[in-house]
């Protein structure tokens, strides 16, 4: 009981009502703004990084897309060289058919040129015959007959000439 | 009897004799605590005014009363979970009015007002009211009843003696606390003083002593206010676990 002596009760209240006081000025002044603040900040670093996470997100979205759109490209511009070299294959052979066919054309007009002028060459050639059998015949038989008739007479000889050859 | 260091307020009673000698004497510890809830108080004001100017961009004052803040938050939150930021004000404040009264023992004319047993006792019935009151509040009579009964049990909650007993025991304990914290912050807190006190008797051969001292008393300062909110924190604990 000797130690409650060291206890004043008007000191007490005193400092209790200071300390409540003290508590009710730091509640307005100090603790709710300050962890109002803190709340404040926590939630905007929070929101700030979701945001980052979301901006995040969204350049890997547009990354993907751009990567898929590049191969797609890629893809395309493959189609389209295909498409082109087989374009250009064609167009080859048809020019090679085209140039074919004109040689083949040519040939055969050369062949239709060769096949005249070997017959052209042929009349000539009976026609140097004819004049060469005649002469020869002038001279052997030393009788000149009429031209119709030696005419004819070379001409039955070549026929029989030709049959025989055939 | 020690012999007490002279501070500001038995320099100007010696200077003021009669009733104003007697009055600051009696009130000496009041008005050292005023003194401390001023300081409190400007410091409170200018960190209002900063944050109210400079919003989420913390000033100086404002950073360090931050850190402050936010390390009582989560010293009180850790122990209390979500119910502990509620209590950061209350447990907070007492931290704070504690550890500048302790430190203000360590200026030169000046005195702890918690070397006195009618502050710590105030500021521990404080804490009792307030625990009485939270524990009522969150438990409700009943509830706290039943957890003064130690919250029997199968075949003790039909037994009248184990409830009853540990009804005596934790009323007893209950009322015990304010003693103890008040007790062992102020017991601290004025053998500081006393020690400070014999020391300053040696004349210039306690001047190491003293210096010495003044480094213990600082920390004693800062475990003294730590170790009365951690346990206040604890006793609120106590009632809160309970409850969950």
């Amino acid at each position: 009981m000797e130690l409650f002596k060291l206890l004043a009760a008007n000191e007490v209240v005193a400092q209790i009502i200071s300390f409540l006081v003290l508590l009710a000025i730091l509640r307005f002044l100090l603790w709710k703004p300050v962890l109002k603040m803190l709340d404040d900040r926590k939630a905007k670093i929070a929101d700030d990084f979701k945001q980052i996470e979301d901006v995040k997100k969204e350049v890997a979205g547009l990354k993907a897309e751009y990567e898929e759109n590049m191969s797609s490209i890629q893809e395309v511009a493959k189609e389209k060289m295909r498409e082109a070299i087989d374009e250009g294959r064609k167009a080859a052979e048809a020019i090679k058919k085209d140039a074919q066919q004109s040689a083949k054309a040519i040939i055969d007009d050369a062949k239709v040129s060769i096949e005249i002028e070997v017959a052209k060459a042929r009349i000539n050639l009976k026609k140097d015959i004819v004049d060469l059998t005649i002469q020869a015949t002038e001279e052997i038989v030393q009788q000149k007959l009429t031209e119709e008739q030696d005419r004819k007479l070379v001409m039955d000889f070549l026929d029989k000439m030709d049959n025989i050859e055939k | 009897m020690h012999k007490e260091l002279p501070n500001i307020i038995t320099v100007l009673a010696e200077h003021f004799p009669g009733p104003v000698a007697e009055f600051l004497l009696t009130w000496q510890n009041v008005i050292l605590s005023l003194i401390v809830i001023s300081i409190l108080i400007l410091i409170s004001f200018a960190v209002y005014s900063s944050i109210r100017k400079n919003g989420l961009i913390p000033s100086a004052i404002q950073n360090v009363v931050e850190i402050f803040v936010e390390g009582v938050d989560g010293f009180v939150c850790s122990i209390l979970g979500h119910h502990g930021r509620k209590f950061v004000p209350f447990i907070g404040t007492l931290f704070i009015y504690i550890l500048f009264m302790n430190l203000l023992g360590l200026i030169p004319y000046f005195k702890s007002p918690t070397a006195s047993w009618s502050t710590t006792m105030a500021l521990a019935l404080c804490v009792f009211v307030y625990l009485q009151y939270t524990a009522l509040k969150e438990l409700g009579f009943k509830g706290y009843t039943y957890h003064l009964l130690g919250k029997p049990k199968g075949v003790i909650a039909f037994s009248v003696v184990i409830p009853l007993l540990m009804f005596v025991l934790h009323v007893v304990s209950e009322f015990v606390r304010p003693l103890s914290l008040s007790l062992r912050l102020r017991s601290n807190i004025w053998g500081d003083e006393v020690l400070f006190g014999v020391l300053a008797g040696f004349g210039l051969q306690g001047v190491p002593l003293l210096i010495f001292n003044s480094f213990l008393a600082l920390i004693a300062a800062l475990v003294q206010a730590v170790v009365f909110c951690l346990l206040t924190t604890i006793y609120f604990a106590l009632v809160l676990v309970h409850e969950e």
